[in-house]
């Protein structure tokens, strides 16, 4: 198929593709969950722009997010001083999650910056990465160092791949690089794939014979016993794709369910080492938290080691958990003993939450943030009796659209937007007056500014996966419900900074073609 | 051409004016970059800044151009001029500031064209130019008030005797530069002055930043930013300024004041009183504070790892008052050879027996303070230069117990901090430091 033969290209390119032309996005609409799927489709979604916009994330950001994660490894930022700056603030996350797994590594990521100058704009910055490149190397000896290409180098056109080239072969960390201008996309999922892209182009996937396991001796007779163990357990080995919004009571979770149903489990690819990704392909099935998250490494995976994958949704709320699980215990024929695992964790979860949950009835919430998490939390707390009144997702992508199709079923004329404006949510707000915000991290501000509650719609540090993290969801709503009062105080004294006028208009009043 | 640098404790020019209006009242700063630049910046100052959270007008509320391929390769002006066009129909400010990231300034959009062609404005519009290759935060600092105060605030004739102007502190970079300034202020106003901070929440646009202009006197807490700007509007306003460092501590507060003193000439009495006064209540909580440090005999070989502006201030008052060892002070910043310069002179005259060392990377500090604190190599008797203690960023915490040193992070990044009204200047700041110090030391 003429698709994909192009698809399967991007893993050659030294450039990774941006989302925007590999799917169908948007980052820009509103309607209700029952159109969305078909607008992308369509491509009526596809087309919106805005005239007016305010300044979010890009790219860059989540590539940050996801590589300072990696065990051993040095980031150097190719670009002038000013980017990458908000690793100061990252590198505690960072270091938190190392400490949270208990890692062999638990210091806080290091950084370089290539620090391009202005005669480094004009002359080229190649010679100086090379070099941050080889400093980096003998300074902290990494196992990995991650080149992070911005705005400028490709602008002007350095060669990163042939500085990584270079340097792979003057350098004793592996050395691979991320290619994320923040121009190039609006729409910060294009981060995933550069992350992987990296990790496809540069990083060894491949156990080494007498580092990580001794070959077999064929005058053994043990050898074929140890081969038969080895490929058994492969045979019942998952790897689970973590993302940065995915903290470590979430994995645990869901490693504790998987391991219920006799599998192994390992985790990949944040936080991993460079020992780990040369068991990544080790391993009979790899299993995503998020459809919009992994599917450039799983198909990767997929057509390189022939590993089959899954995609199923985020396992938030029975149900969906329900959906997850069975979804990997067919697969390795434990589809009976997935239900029974399921049938039985929703008994217990059922016995805690109802008591809590009849508090809830009729309570108005709205939700914003990652368009699969958004979707995901509004159907689970749906079924719990809150009214969902609105959801914004802030960029969309056709992985998506299975998701958005059981959101277009559950809560059909719920409206929905795919935006990340400030502008438009404080407007869709003052509006819509919900009882309770669930949001994206960095959001918080403006729902308390306005005297709404709002919990986490996702937090590296707390529970949401699986059964035990629906429970701790639900808990967390109704602490938010019954004690509002800092929001309450700060509503009447903060100031926020838009014109009456533009709370007279449609909170989607800039939207254009 | 500039090195390559290790965890740069500044972020580009473009961060700089995000800093200001971070703090600034009435100010917004329309974008031209990409739309992460605005967004990943005030991330990085927040955070650095002691947490220090974001303004009415910074952060995600910031109008940002968005620019993307097709403006990258066709220019980005009619996006502009549309951004701004509808920035002023959403956003409610006093002043619109059009500042420039690299891509912009790499694809020669004739930005000054387009905020030109923005017809009828119903709030003024100026633009700067703030690429990440040009300069770093600080000087980023320096190009947005320059723009502001020496290109669009009217020149007024008249001027109050009384009225005085603060620069040199920076939001954020100066992550207690509130609580500072407002230090300052309260001691000036003793004096009998009238005072603009600018970055303190009792400011506001219509009577600070419009009405800097009567101020009859600048004066510039910092021995190398800031400079630029007071030096234009001398030229432009017509206005002196008085450079000296921000004073932390009894002794330096008193110098500052009598300094003040004298350019704007206040009667000695009325400066001798105040100081008595502030110092009879200072010494009285400094005395109890004594109590504890004497007797738990904390004294301290240390190291200072800061920006300009609170290298001498901090590394003095360890020295002066608390009767330590400043044995390294350590500044971080990105200095051109000028600025270099004034450093090495502010720091020789401020002699506090300490070696200045310019370095911007955290490993390489490290390593120099490893130097000078060798471990035991079975030697019986061998100098390690301890017990240490480093004021640093909240990086250098990682440094001190290598060396096996306390630390206090006090500098930018800031991230393990929150900073509300905390501030180390004048007599209030500097017992704040003490308790800072010393609990750190009971904890």
């Amino acid at each position: 198929m003429a698709e994909t033969t192009e698809k399967s290209n991007y893993y050659a390119q030294a450039m990774p593709p941006v989302r925007d032309t590999r799917l169908q996005i948007a980052d820009t609409f509103s309607g209700c969950a029952c159109e969305m799927s078909k607008c992308l489709e369509g491509g009526c979604a596809l087309r919106k722009n805005r005239s007016f916009w305010q300044t979010n994330a890009c790219q860059m950001s989540l590539t940050l997010m996801m590589c300072s994660t990696v065990q051993n490894s040095v980031v150097v930022m190719h670009g002038p001083i000013g980017c990458g700056t908000q690793l100061h603030g990252l590198s505690a996350n960072a270091q938190k999650g190392k400490v949270n797994r208990n890692l062999p590594d638990q210091k806080a990521p290091v950084w370089l910056s290539s620090n391009l100058g202005e005669t480094d704009v004009i002359n080229g910055g190649e010679k100086k990465l090379q070099e941050t490149i080889e400093y980096a190397d003998r300074t902290y000896r990494p196992e990995i160092i991650f080149v992070v290409a911005t705005c400028a180098p490709n602008i002007i056109g350095d060669d990163v791949e042939k500085v990584v080239d270079i340097t792979n072969k003057t350098c004793a960390a592996q050395v691979t690089a991320l290619h994320c201008p923040g121009f190039r996309s609006r729409v910060v999922a294009s981060a995933y794939d550069s992350f992987y892209h990296s990790l496809i182009r540069h990083i060894n996937f491949k156990a080494i014979p007498y580092k990580d396991y001794v070959p077999d001796n064929p005058q053994d007779p043990a050898a074929q016993l140890g081969e038969e163990v080895f490929k058994y357990k492969i045979a019942h080995t998952v790897n689970l794709f973590n993302a940065t919004s995915i903290g470590y009571q979430d994995e645990q979770e869901m490693v504790r369910l998987l391991t219920a149903l006799g599998l192994n489990v390992r985790i990949y690819a944040e936080y991993s080492s460079a020992d780990d990704f040369r068991f990544l392909p080790l391993a009979a099935l790899n299993v995503s938290l998020c459809n919009m998250h992994d599917d450039y490494m799983l198909k990767f995976l997929e057509k390189e080691y022939n590993m089959p994958y899954i995609i199923e949704g985020m396992p938030i709320g029975p149900e969906q958990t329900r959906k997850w699980l069975v979804a990997i215990g067919k697969f390795f024929g434990l589809e009976k003993e997935a239900n029974l695992l399921a049938d039985y964790e929703e008994k217990k979860l059922e016995e805690a939450v109802d008591e809590i949950k009849d508090s809830f009835a009729g309570k108005r919430v709205f939700l914003g943030g990652g368009s699969v998490r958004v979707a995901a939390e509004a159907i689970a707390l749906k079924k719990i009796g809150l009214d969902v009144i609105g959801i914004r997702g802030y960029n969309i992508d056709s992985n998506a659209n299975p998701v958005f199709d059981d959101l277009g079923e559950e809560l059909p004329d719920v409206p929905l937007s795919v935006s990340n404006q400030a502008y438009e949510f404080v407007n869709q707000l003052t509006k819509l007056k919900p009882d309770l915000i669930i949001t994206h991290n960095g959001s918080h501000a403006i729902p308390a500014k306005m005297g709404y509650p709002s919990i986490q719609l996702f937090d590296a540090g707390a529970s949401f996966f699986g059964y035990a993290g629906f429970y701790y969801l639900v808990k967390r709503i109704r602490f938010a419900l019954e004690n509002n009062n800092l929001a309450k105080n700060i509503k009447a004294h903060a100031i926020l900074p838009y014109t009456e006028e533009w709370y007279e208009k449609d909170a989607f009043a800039y939207h254009k073609e | 051409m500039a090195c390559f640098i290790e965890r740069p404790r500044t972020t580009c020019a473009l961060g700089g004016a995000i800093a200001v209006i971070n703090a600034l009242p009435g100010v917004t700063l329309v974008n031209h970059t990409a739309i992460g630049c605005g967004g990943n910046l005030s991330g990085a100052i927040t955070g650095g800044g002691g947490n220090m959270g974001d303004g009415i007008y910074s952060g995600s509320s910031m109008p940002s151009s968005a620019i993307g391929e097709k403006e990258v390769v066709f220019g980005g002006v009619d996006r502009l001029k549309e951004e701004i066009t509808t920035a002023l129909e959403v956003i409610d400010a006093e002043l619109f500031v059009v500042a420039t990231g690299c891509m912009t300034e790499m694809i020669g959009d004739d930005v000054e064209a387009a905020v030109r062609a923005v017809e009828n404005p119903r709030k003024p519009i100026i633009n700067i130019s703030t690429p990440s290759f040009k300069g770093d935060a600080y000087y980023g600092y320096e190009v947005i008030l320059d723009a502001i105060f020496n290109k669009f605030v009217p020149v007024s004739e008249e001027k109050d005797p009384k009225l005085v102007n603060l620069f040199g502190v920076i939001p954020g970079f100066d992550p207690f530069f509130r609580g500072d300034l407002s230090e300052i202020k309260r001691l000036l106003e003793k004096l009998g002055l009238k005072v603009n901070t600018f970055f303190t929440p009792d400011q506001t646009f219509e009577k600070n930043v419009l009405g800097a202009a009567k101020a009859s006197y600048n004066i510039l807490l910092s021995p190398v930013w800031g400079t630029t700007v007071v030096k234009n509007f001398e030229d432009v306003h017509g206005t002196p300024y008085y450079q000296t460092n921000l004073p932390v501590g009894a002794i330096q507060t008193a110098e500052f004041l009598r300094g003040v003193a004298e350019k704007l000439e206040i009667p000695s009495e009325l400066v001798e009183k105040v100081i008595a006064e502030e110092e009879e209540v200072y010494y009285s909580d400094f005395i109890r504070a004594a109590d504890t440090i004497t007797n738990r005999q904390w004294y301290f070989y240390s190291a200072t790892v800061t920006n300009s502006n609170y290298a001498i201030p901090i590394g003095r008052f360890l020295y002066e008052e608390l009767g330590w060892h400043q044995e390294d002070t350590f500044v971080t910043d990105i200095l051109k050879p000028v600025k270099k310069r004034a450093l090495t002179k502010a720091f020789e005259e401020a002699n506090f027996a300490s070696k200045l060392t310019l370095d911007t990377d955290t490993q390489r500090i490290s390593r120099t303070l490893n130097k000078t604190r060798p471990r035991n190599r079975g030697q019986r008797y061998w100098d390690n230069n301890t017990p240490f203690f480093i004021l640093g960023s909240s990086l250098d915490r990682a440094t001190a117990a290598e060396v096996g040193g306390q630390a206090l992070p006090i500098s930018f990044p800031l991230s393990s901090r929150l900073i509300t009204t905390h501030a180390y200047a004048g007599y209030k700041g500097a017992l704040l430091l003490v308790e800072d110090i010393f609990s750190t030391l009971l904890g």
